[in-house]
This record gives structure tokens, sequence and C-alpha cells, in this order.
């Protein structure tokens, strides 16, 4: 078992005084290290309205990064689908997915700030549907030539992709998911569940049996593909790893506690707001290279996760920590783990 | 005296059935092209649904090849805006300018296609509702840090664009109008009227007046910069211009009278199903590169525009044929707008 594939996710949130255009170049230094490394995807994410960090828009990003690369493929990891109409994200997908050569993941989901769902003009009644009908829909204009639908909340009157995607039938479609209904829902509309990065293991390995027996009752084989995203940070050693990520990542968990992602999370791994060490503990890939690597190796004989998608940065953290991070885990970790499983 | 500038639009659509990386690539050859023969900017339309030709997303498009441009802006020449929600667009393109080094000219307008307006959940009679107040919601998250705005179909509430754009204090805003209601709505909401390629140029001289009228009324000067958008076709000789522009004029707005294009369009000049010989009729730029300059030339006079952004390829022209005009317009035409 040998393919085991490696990604990253690059967050692009930086504190509201820094200068993007520097922060850009540093993360166009990355993406070429990890292209050149072997990296088997790049992952953006999506948010709107996020103050107090500054964000770049994950279309735009992608498209402009993928000037910088060869061999890795684009995760959009994850839309917010709920906001958005399908024959725009359709379209604009499929134009990525022709000027990189077929190298675009198409992840989806839910999206749960009551700020966005705002200024969409979304109800969150309504969000449920508008994923489900969305998901339909693109994967429709992908591979029809012609589709008439008639959502909810738009209706395809015999209309056209106007650019087809270079993947066929189309382009992987993962659906984040982090509630037991919505796990069961990715059994349902997507090539697979995208594990979020926030549960322990202990939570995540139950909802791997609720995803499996949707999938049993919907008659689907287990993915080929399985990827998960996880926070990860590697140092010469556990302290020193700790030391050196600590000030960043506990402030992200911060920042996404006001937001309220953790209430989104199941009942009994639903809260950030505690130590450190709390946090920590069975949620993150953490500490030096031969542990890191013995995490990753058990994590994943016990979740069957085989994309695994790393965020090795958090708002603040200097350039340094993120590329040696990026080396170590390519030069030293990722060797053994393969050699591991 | 100042000079006019001379931008390129890639309309990036093509017949089905054409290989679109192959295309894809061959658009780059262009871009680059142009850039090192001091274009001004690279634009690119935005349409959805675009059967029976192909397209490509303007979105993607632009910021893709913002890598392979050095000094050219990116003209989003339009953005359907009624179809999409500010802060959707607002933080799309601050990213974009941004990323551009503060390249980015956002055009917008409202659009017109059922089929657009259906897959995006617009009815027709909203559309100027929704453009207006897209506008206003997208100057504001530009500018302001924290904005609440109830709009009729979306809610700002203490929102914020996630980026702000280079440019200070933002992005030039260019309204495309065709009719005239809404080219007074570009003199009231707009930098600037992006002026349309499909009109005649007597339509346009009574439309500038309406313009004029529009913003004497609104008490805001005439735009520094007036730009127009316009089908070249450029050859050695007036003869082989009209056989360039032949294949091109006709599939194209044979396509563009399928979509309903010209019933925007006012009375009198509202139909594009005609034959190309009429079409030529002082709607496109062509000619050798000195009746090109001179038609230029004759635009700024009478129309006061100092932008003219050319559509060169038309639906189904060989790459060779597009970078031949393109040298011709960089080498001899350039050169002769500049002080004009």
């Amino acid at each position: 078992m040998s393919d085991m594939q490696f990604g990253l996710m690059i967050r692009g949130q930086f504190p509201q005084e820094e200068d993007m255009r520097k922060r850009f170049d540093e993360m166009v230094e990355q993406v070429r290290l990890i292209d050149k490394l072997g990296f088997a995807s790049l992952t953006k994410g999506m948010h709107y309205s996020s103050s107090p960090m500054q964000v770049f828009n994950q279309m735009v990003f992608h498209s402009r990064m993928a000037a910088e690369t060869k061999n890795l493929r684009h995760n959009f990891g994850i839309i917010l689908l709920a906001l958005h109409k399908p024959l725009e994200i359709a379209e604009q997908l499929a134009s990525l997915d022709v000027m990189t050569n077929g190298r675009v993941i198409f992840g989806a989901a839910l999206g749960y700030r009551e700020v966005e769902l705002a200024a969409f003009g979304v109800k969150r009644k309504e969000i449920v549907r508008r994923l489900t009908e969305n998901v339909d829909a693109i994967k429709r204009l992908w591979t029809e030539d012609s589709v008439s639908m008639d959502g909810t909340f738009f209706e395809l009157l015999d209309a056209s992709c106007s650019v087809k995607p270079i993947q066929r039938p189309h382009p992987p479609v993962w659906i984040g998911a982090n509630a037991d209904p919505a796990i069961e829902r990715a059994a349902r509309i997507g090539d697979c569940w995208y594990v979020n990065p926030h549960n322990r293991v202990d939570t995540i390995r139950n909802q791997i049996d609720v995803y499996k027996r949707a999938l049993e009752k919907l008659d689907k084989p287990f993915p080929t593909e399985f990827p998960g995203r996880r926070e990860c940070f590697v140092a010469a050693s556990r302290e020193e790893a700790i030391r050196l990520c600590k000030p960043y990542l506990a402030k992200k968990y911060e920042v996404y506690h006001a937001w309220g992602q953790d209430k989104v999370m199941p009942e009994g791994d639903n809260n950030f707001d505690v130590d450190f060490d709390d946090l920590i503990k069975d949620r993150f890939f953490l500490g030096g290279p031969d542990e890191v690597a013995e995490q990753i190796i058990k994590y994943s004989h016990e979740t069957g996760i085989n994309h695994h998608v790393f965020s090795v940065q958090w708002p603040g953290m200097p350039q340094s920590l993120a590329m040696e991070t990026i080396q170590l885990l390519a030069e030293e970790v990722f060797p053994k783990v393969r050699e591991g499983m | 005296m100042a000079d006019i500038q001379l931008g390129l639009m890639t309309r990036g659509q093509f017949p089905q059935g054409d290989d679109m990386q192959l295309r894809f690539e061959e658009m780059f050859e262009q871009i680059r092209l142009a850039d090192k023969l001091g274009f001004s900017c690279i634009t690119k339309g935005m349409h959805y649904s675009s059967w029976p030709l192909q397209d490509i997303q303007m979105v993607p498009y632009l910021s893709r090849v913002m890598a392979e441009t050095k000094k050219m802006r990116l003209n989003m020449g339009i953005v359907l805006l009624a179809l999409h929600k500010p802060l959707d667009y607002a933080e799309l393109v601050a990213t974009m300018d941004v990323l551009s080094g503060g390249r980015i000219i956002f055009g917008a307008a409202l659009g017109y296609r059922e089929v657009e307006l259906k897959a995006f959940g617009v009815q027709k009679k909203e559309i100027v509702r929704r453009f207006t107040e897209n506008i206003e919601a997208i100057k504001r998250l530009w500018t302001e840090d924290k904005v609440t705005m109830k709009g009729s179909f979306f809610e700002l509430d203490e929102a914020s664009c996630s980026i702000k754009p280079l440019q200070k204090p933002r992005p030039p805003i260019w309204i495309g109008a065709n009719a005239d209601p809404a080219i007074e709505r570009a003199a009231q909401i707009g930098d600037c009227w992006y002026v349309n390629p499909h009109s005649r140029n007597e339509t346009l001289y009574r439309q500038l007046e309406v313009y004029k009228r529009a913003l004497d009324a609104a008490d805001r000067p005439f735009p520094k910069e007036f730009p127009m958008r316009k089908e070249v076709f450029v050859a050695e000789t007036r003869e082989k211009a009209i056989e360039l522009a032949k294949p091109a004029i006709g599939l194209k707005y044979k396509v563009y009278h399928s979509w309903g294009q010209d019933t925007v369009m006012p009375e009198g000049d509202n139909n594009l199903d005609l034959d190309w010989e009429e079409l030529l009729d002082d709607r496109f730029v062509l000619g050798s590169p000195a009746e090109v300059c001179e038609q230029l030339l004759d635009l700024h006079e009478t129309l006061g525009v100092n932008h003219i952004i050319a559509s060169v390829q038309g639906a189904g022209m060989p790459q060779s044929q597009v970078l031949e005009a393109l040298y011709m317009l960089g080498e001899e035409v350039l050169p002769n707008l500049k002080n004009a």
C-alpha cells in the first residue's frame, strides 16, 4: 500500500496589518517547493468576511497558483456550496480543470457562519437543500450536453456548461462534513467524505462507522481515494514542535471557537475552548519526525485515510517555520510513513 | 495631447469540438505578445451556458493569465453583475487586484439572457435593482472596514471584505451599457461608461449626448478614461481585411442574435441578423493598418474615447492570422496613437 498521497493546505489567512503581496510571494515559494518535493495536492479553503483575518479568494488563488504548478492537484477544499449557484461553480471549475490539464478536485460543504449566509441571501433552513441540488446540478452540467432541472433556487433551462472538464466523467467530488447527518449525505452525494480536521481520533472512528453504514445502505463501495485534513507540525523534537507552533495554532482555534465551528461538531467533542494540551490530544499531528510518522501510520490504519491534507501554518507564523516543516515532512516523515504502511 | 490606449479582448469563445487546451495555449501566446507590444489591457467577457460556442470563465482565466503579463491591466469586461452577490465579487476582484499588483479593471453590466437569469434564480424585473445595489455594496466593501447594508437580495451585517484592493480608493468601475437608461445609470454609478461594440457610430453620437446630459444632471465631470470596445480587422489591404472579417463576423453575430443581444439595443439599430456587408457599415474598425489607425483616431475625435479595446479574433479565426493582426496593430498602429 504505497500510493499514500500527501497534500498541503494553504490557509492564506493573515492578520489585518500584514502586506498580502509579500505573503503571496511566500505562498508561491511554498507551492513551488511542494510541487517539486512530490506532494500530491494543494488545498485552499473558502471564507468570506474573514475579519480580523485577511484571506485570499479561493478561485483566484488557485487559478493564479496554477501558473506555478506542474504536478499538484488543485483542491477546492472546500467550497461553501450552499452560498453559490451551480452554473457558476460548474463553469469556473471546468475552466480551471482545462487550464491545469485535469488537476482540479471539487470539495464542497454547507457553511455555517451567519454573516456569510446573510450576505448571500441564504436562509439557514435552506442550506441542505441548496447543497444537495447544487451538487446534483454541477455533476449533470459536467456530464450532459444540455441540462434542464428545476431547482428550488435556480432553474436550468436547456443550460450547458460552457466548457467541459478534462477529467472524465468529472473532477472528484469531495464532501466536507462534521456532523453525522452531513456524513451520511456525503456518502449519498459525494465521491468521498473529506474527513474534517477538527475532531479527535475517537470521534472520527465513530464517524467512519456512520459513513460505512451509509455507504452499505446505498450499496456503494468504500471510496478508493479517502481524504482527510489534519493540522500538522514537525520539528526536531516534540517539545520544540510545541514551543514553535503553539502561539499560532492556539490562536487559530480561538478564532474557530469565536466563529462557532466547534458547535457544529458531534456531542462530546464540540469544544475548542480548552487548554492547549487538551486541544492537541489526538487532534493534531505534532512532534518530531519519527513521532509524526508513527501518528500518521496509526491514524491511517485506524481510519483508512490515504490522502492526507496537512495545514502547517497558522495566522502569524513566519514563513521560515512553514518551509522547515514542509522540508521535514517530505524528507523525513513521508518516506517513513510509506515504509511503515 | 494624450495617448490613446489600445487594449486586447480575447473572447475565448470557440466552436464545439475545438480542443480548448490547445486554444488556451494559443491565447497565452497572444497575451504574451500583446504585453510585449505595448497593449494596455487584456479583456475577457463573461457568459454562461454559451452553447453553441465553448467559453472559458472570466475569473479563473484572468487570474491565470495575470502570471503571463507584466504591464497589461486585466479588464473584467464585463461581469454580469445582476447574477451575482456583492461580497463574492468584492473579494474576488480585490484578490485579483492584489495579486496583479493593482492592475484590475472592474467592468459590470446587467446581463440579459433568459438562460443565465434563470440559472442564477434572478427575475428580469429585478436586474436593475440587483445591479445598482451590488455596485453600491461593492464600493462600500472595498473602502469601509465594516459594512452594514440591507439590500433586497442580500444583507451585509457588519461584513468585511476579506482582502482590500491594492488600488486606492478602489479599482476603476466601468459600466457596460447599450440602452439609453443604462447609459444614464452608468453616468450615475460608474467611473465611466464602457461603450459597447455593437452599435453604429451614428447611434453612439446620439448616445454620447445622453451620457453627457446624465453626467451634468449628476454633477459629475466627464471621465478622464473613456473606454470603448470594437471589433478590429486589420490586414495588408482593405480587401484582405474584409476577407478576414467575413466568416468571423457571420458566425459570431448569428450567435448574438440567437442570444437576443440586439433586443436590448436602441430602436432602429437593433437587428443583428443582417448580411455581413450591412454589418460592416461603420460598426467595425476594418482595413489596412493606416486605415485602422485613421478610424481609431476618428473615434477618438468624434466620441472622445481614449481607450479602445480591440477584439481581433472572430470565432473560427486561426491563430496565425490573430498573431499577424497583433503585430500590425502593435507595430504599425500603436505608435501613431501616442500623443494623439
